[in-house]
């Protein structure tokens, strides 16, 4: 549509996560017309981000050495895994700080429309952890959604021969929601999880 | 529950059309092409927030504008609930319920309901298996506005097992790895999905059944056939757990016919609504009269249904529905309206306007007239 450079921007930025043609549109015109110290910047905050971040070998959450900080943290229980889909859940889970033991990033969840399959993911990492680490609970806090379910299964049904111990993260009610806008699933999921009081 | 008036802006046809709406029967009267249908719709629209017509919402916005609006008040047992929905052009609509924001079409759903009937019913009978799917589906999320994310729900977890069974490179007879957990996935959306389609048409057939009766003096036989072994007819059929087995063990015998023609081939998306009268079934033997028959007896059905499940009618609208209908027909049709709470219909004939009607709306170029009072009609300004 465009020529030369500007086009290249374009198709570049359409390519990420979320943004379709339309934005990336936007955001080219937007970079073009600003201040070529404020493009200066992002280009290389661009750079520096791909180049000094790098994933953690352990767990395959963003870190900026060869370990995480989490894994390199020796009051983090070793034997008790949580399982996320990517390292934004980590930040979310250690945001609320309940979690005693590490995490293990699996870098998506199985998809065959997005042709993600168990091969993809960090599936053979996982299950060498659990060997080496002597690991007795596998926390599966993938989304609850349809692609996180079918992933949690997979591994569930990897892990469970080994005797491990492995739990879903609970579904159901928000706290502080409200009953009667609940849907079915959930609800049904809520009353399946109850416990007593 | 009752419609008590609506405000038509930029929609469709209708510059500006505001209407009280009486109880009982309303019909809108006019020629082809000049807004009757229109009309319904928006007040449908109102009701479900989304159009019987069409998927998407662009057309709805009178051409040239850049939103339509349709407000409205209902009047149900559990108190007036005001609607006022900006139809957008482009972008998300926005949908106040009494002067406060909703995100989902079921905050609305679940407190106001409206069944509509219209021309495009008649493939229900004689169209493919999947319109008859998607009667059922829109019966559920009638009945309980809570499932109607399940037919979504169940449709994803197939797409992602029959793309993972289609892009399968594994040796012959081999199973492609994960599949057991898309299995579990199909089994639990899907035996839900089982569920509530048995359990809507198990409330609409006795309804519908009666209708047809009325209308034609003749049988019409509803059966929800699933495709997962169960039967719906027995008292335990449906019990929890039972479906799930009955799927997991369907699944297993074909998983080998699977793996060959790479698609799944049990579940909810291979079921059948069986209409048949006189032992044929609707869509291979019957008229193009009776096929309409059947279908407004169906939505007439499940407004009893649904008048049933909630200790009030909803709000039925029913578009041209005399036209297929031969005179003697018509007469039974006009006797069944009553005594079902709010009824609006569309008739494009001035001969069709049943005596009973309590108002009347002329309909010219998007432009709505109520008719003085006459014999048996109440005057609305």
């Amino acid at each position: 549509m465009y020529e030369g450079p500007i086009q290249d921007l374009v198709d570049e930025l359409s390519r990420l996560p979320g943004i379709g043609p339309k934005s990336a549109q936007r955001l080219a015109f937007h970079i073009v017309k600003a201040d070529p110290r404020e493009a200066r910047r992002l280009a290389e905050a661009i750079i520096q981000a791909k180049e000094r971040v790098a994933f953690c070998r352990e767990c395959g959450n963003v870190a900026e050495g060869d370990l995480c900080r989490i894994c390199r943290d020796p009051g983090r229980d070793p034997t008790t895994l949580c399982v996320v889909e990517e390292p934004k859940d980590v930040v979310a889970m250690e945001k609320a700080g309940v979690l005693k033991g590490r995490y293990h990033v699996l870098g998506g969840a199985i998809s065959p429309l997005d042709g993600i399959g168990p091969e993809d993911l960090r599936v053979k990492e996982l299950l060498d952890r659990v060997e080496q680490d002597g690991v007795t609970e596998v926390i599966v806090a993938t989304n609850p959604n349809l692609e996180g379910n079918a992933t949690a299964m997979y591994v569930a049904a990897l892990l469970k021969p080994a005797g491990i111990r492995v739990t879903r993260l609970a579904s159901g009610l928000p706290v502080g929601g409200d009953l009667e806008y609940a849907d079915e699933v959930t609800l049904g999921q809520a009353l399946e999880g109850r416990r007593e009081i | 529950m009752r419609l008590s008036w609506v405000e038509l802006r930029d929609f469709r046809n209708h510059r500006e059309t505001r209407l009280d709406v009486p109880d009982g029967v309303v019909v809108a009267v006019g020629p082809n092409g000049e807004g009757k249908t229109n009309l319904l719709e928006g007040m449908h629209y109102l009701l479900d927030l989304a159009s019987p017509r069409v998927g998407s919402d662009l057309p709805l916005v009178r051409h040239g504008a850049q939103s339509g609006y349709v407000r409205g008040e209902v009047e149900t047992m559990g108190g007036r609930v005001l609607v006022e929905v900006e139809v957008r052009a482009a972008g998300a609509n926005r949908v106040q319920v009494n002067r406060s924001p909703v995100r989902r079409k079921r905050d609305l759903r679940g407190r106001v309901r409206g069944v509509f009937a219209g021309p495009d019913d008649l493939a229900i009978g004689q169209g493919d298996p999947d319109r008859r799917r998607r009667f059922v589906d829109e019966a559920v999320a009638a009945l309980w506005p809570a499932r109607d994310t399940l037919p979504r729900a169940y449709e994803k977890a197939l797409r992602q097992r029959n793309r993972l069974l289609r892009d399968w490179e594994g040796a012959p007879g081999q199973a492609p790895a994960a599949i057991e957990a898309w299995d579990a996935e199909l089994v639990e959306t899907g035996s839900a999905l089982t569920r509530a389609r048995a359990e809507a048409v198990a409330r609409i057939r006795p309804p519908a059944a009666e209708e047809f009766l009325a209308l034609t003096r003749h049988e019409l036989r509803v059966s929800y056939r699933p495709s997962v072994p169960v039967d719906p007819s027995a008292p335990d059929g449906l019990e929890p757990g039972r479906v799930e087995e009955a799927f997991r063990g369907r699944l297993a015998e074909r998983r080998g016919d699977e793996l060959v023609r790479r698609s799944t081939l049990v579940g909810p998306h291979r079921d059948e609504l069986e209409l048949s009268l006189r032992d044929l079934t609707v869509r291979a033997f019957a008229s193009h009269g009776e096929s309409w028959a059947a279908a407004i007896a169906l939505r007439l059905g499940l407004s009893s249904a649904v008048a049933e499940a909630l200790g009030e009618p909803p709000v039925t609208f029913l578009d041209d529905p005399f036209s297929a209908l031969d005179p003697e027909r018509r007469h039974r049709l006009e006797g069944r309206l009553a005594g079902r709470g709010q009824v609006v219909v569309s008739v494009a004939d001035e001969g069709q306007v049943p005596a009973s009607a309590a108002a009347v709306w002329d309909v010219r170029g998007g432009v709505v007239t109520p008719r003085a009072g006459g014999e048996g009609r109440r005057a609305v300004q």
